[in-house]
């Protein structure tokens, strides 16, 4: 998987990448200097404890931040100098967003949730309809397309929530603790939807603090004090450890 | 996001909170409503003042007599219960006018008799003794018969306005023309039935309707020129040549100028003495049109004002909305929705909220109107333009009150309210 990995074309591109907070007259350096790629069909999990800086890395690489300093490429595009309108438009074309708490509308059901991403993105109705359904399909809930948000279970809210981050075709996934809200056995189930996308190409990157599921990325990127400190490698078989 | 979705969106957004919703347009509701109602029933008023004036017509001056307080120097007192007294309009006052510059023609009209009874009970009406163009100026018809016409000299026939038809004669009796009724001592013979139905009010005649018609030669030849009351054994004899004017001038513009003229005249050839009123329709029109332009300034102030604490009402409520729906707002902006497609998403909320509030309103304005119409009996006026006012306004109102609580929503960062969970 390295070899095909080294040879596919780059998703995501982070040089150097600074993120610095001021408040007052204080300045905190959160990020400082993080250096990573992901190759397209990667599954990255980004590890770190509290306080260790995946948070702000979530957030830039989700562009809901900008980076103090640093160079973000996102599939060949430099987001440095990009406005809110341009970043909001590659935010739901390039990226999926899989969040910790599922975050759908209570009030839209299965199918209208799904079909939120493509609605921003001006889907004529009818294409965002069928697109809508192959997903639920693919996440195994096309029985509950008509149901709501408080008629299914944790296991299937998260579905629901990987199914509408599908649905712009994005360049990656970035998923923020999926499993943190779900017990154990569902939380395995959940991690098996992410083997089964990335079995299909599909590019994902995990930000978590959990490490049950370090085995279960090809790489892990271990985040202290906003700094990358080791690398695990399961591909290769290979733990590189930097000075942080 | 394209606009039909977008609005689709608000719209559902809304229906999910239908009591808030309500809740929320209520001051938009009562606010338009008291507009409509209000309005409804001020351009009633006006409408029905304005036709009264407009019935009388504009290109003519009314000319009525008053009579003048006891003190009045062409009273003189013959005996301790009797009274002479001469005053008001005269044949030369009549010739004068008639031969003024712009002064077209003048009707008369003369209350010969001011008491008719049937059997003992006394009618509300009145015999006028008047001149043949009376009919036109009076802007009354003739529906049954005819007029009064030059071939009747002063021989005993009469037109009966509607109203006095109607007091004489049961409702069975249909066909009353060539009948004859008796005035006092003298009778006459009816040749027409005259209705007026613009509810012309003439100043010293009232409604043609109540009057009864006779050629000024017969009420001359019957009647002369007193006639006598007697109240309480006191017996008063009035000289009078003339009870009423229309002075018909050759065009509207002429109005202003000759009725100056006439007052100044009169002034001067009755001695000040104020025996004598005159009424121009077109100033009481004037007037009344400007009375109506103040009215609707006020008007306009209240509702603004009621309006302004409706849309505060509303802006406040989007504004809380807004911090509650942070975490929906949050979750929008990272799945791909731009500042404008959320500013859009709650502005439309807000126009919604005041339109369906200001439709509402203007059907509860018109219900009031109506049951106000049907209670208290007052003429209510609808006119769209001031519905569609309503609507355009309440869409404005939510434009106005929206923008704020729209712009502070699309200035939610995602991060923080995704974060706040």
């Amino acid at each position: 998987m390295a070899q095909a990995a080294a040879g596919k074309k780059e998703a995501l591109h982070l040089a150097d990448i600074r993120k610095t907070y001021h408040t007052g007259s204080f300045d905190v350096p959160v990020l400082k200097g993080v250096n990573f790629d992901v190759m397209r069909g990667e599954f990255i999990g980004i590890m770190g404890s509290s306080g260790s800086g995946k948070s702000t890395l979530l957030n830039i690489l989700g562009l809901l931040d900008k980076p103090s300093s640093g160079e973000y490429r996102l599939d060949g595009i430099n987001v440095e100098t990009l406005s809110d309108r341009e970043l909001t438009t590659i935010r739901n074309i390039k990226i999926g967003f899989v969040f910790q708490a599922f975050n759908l509308f209570p009030h839209l059901t299965v199918q209208e949730n799904i079909e939120v991403p493509m609605l921003y993105a001006g889907v004529a109705k009818h294409i965002r309809h069928k697109v809508a359904a192959e997903m639920a399909e693919k996440v195994k809930l096309a029985h509950r397309l008509d149901h709501r948000p408080n008629q299914l279970s944790g296991g299937e809210c998260q579905r629901v929530a990987v199914a509408r981050s599908l649905v712009n075709n994005p360049t990656f996934i970035l998923a923020d603790e999926p499993t943190g809200n779900l017990d154990e056995k569902t939380g395995v189930e959940i991690m098996k939807l992410f083997h089964d996308l990335h079995a299909a190409g599909t590019t994902l990157v995990m930000v978590t603090h959990n490490p049950q599921y370090e085995p279960e990325y090809d790489r892990v990127i271990y985040l202290r004090n906003g700094k990358k400190w080791r690398v695990i490698d399961n591909i290769q078989h290979k733990t590189e450890e930097f000075e942080t | 996001m394209k606009l039909r979705d977008q609005l689709w969106l608000s719209f559902h957004n809304l229906m999910l909170h239908k009591i808030r919703s309500v809740l929320t347009s209520l001051g938009i509701i009562f606010g338009v409503g008291s507009v409509i109602a209000m309005l409804s029933i001020s351009e009633g008023a006006k409408r029905e003042a304005l036709a009264q004036i407009e019935s009388m017509g504009v290109d003519k001056i009314i000319i009525a007599t008053r009579k003048p307080p006891p003190t009045g120097k062409d009273v003189s007192e013959n005996s301790t219960n009797s009274n002479l007294e001469t005053f008001g309009l005269t044949q030369a006052d009549h010739d004068h006018i008639l031969h003024m510059d712009n002064v077209k023609s003048i009707a008369t009209a003369r209350d010969s008799r001011k008491s008719i009874l049937r059997g003992t009970t006394r009618l509300d009406l009145n015999l006028f003794g008047v001149t043949l163009d009376f009919l036109e100026e009076s802007r009354s018809e003739i529906t049954q018969g005819r007029w009064l016409s030059p071939l009747d000299g002063d021989r005993n026939v009469c037109v009966l306005g509607i109203d006095a038809k109607r007091a004489l004669f049961s409702l069975a009796e249909r066909d009353i023309v060539g009948k004859v009724i008796s005035v006092g001592d003298d009778a006459f013979r009816i040749v027409g039935i005259l209705e007026n139905a613009k509810g012309t009010t003439i100043e010293g005649f009232g409604s043609p309707n109540t009057a009864i018609f006779i050629s000024k030669a017969a009420s001359e030849s019957i009647y002369g020129r007193t006639s006598v009351t007697r109240v309480s054994g006191r017996t008063s004899i009035e000289v009078v040549d003339y009870d009423c004017f229309i002075v018909k001038v050759i065009d509207v513009s002429y109005i202003d100028f000759t009725s100056k003229r006439i007052a100044a005249y009169l002034s001067k050839m009755h001695n000040d003495v104020k025996d004598w009123e005159m009424v121009v329709p077109l100033d009481l029109l004037k007037q009344r049109e400007q009375t109506q332009n103040i009215f609707t300034v006020v008007m306009s102030s209240i509702a603004g004002i009621s309006l302004l604490v409706g849309g505060i009402g509303i802006m406040n409520i989007m504004l809380a909305n807004v911090y509650e729906r942070r975490k929906e707002i949050g979750t929008r902006r990272a799945l791909g929705a731009q500042k404008s497609d959320i500013i859009r998403q709650f502005l439309f909320e807000t126009i919604f909220l005041t339109s369906i509030g200001g439709f509402t309103g203007v059907v509860l304005g018109l219900c009031i109107a109506k049951i106000v119409t049907k209670y208290a009996n007052w003429p209510v006026a609808f006119s769209l333009w001031f519905i569609v006012l309503a609507l355009v306004i309440s869409a404005v109102i939510g434009i106005i009150f929206g923008t704020y609580p729209a712009w502070k929503a699309a200035q939610q960062n995602p991060i923080d309210v995704l974060r706040a969970e």
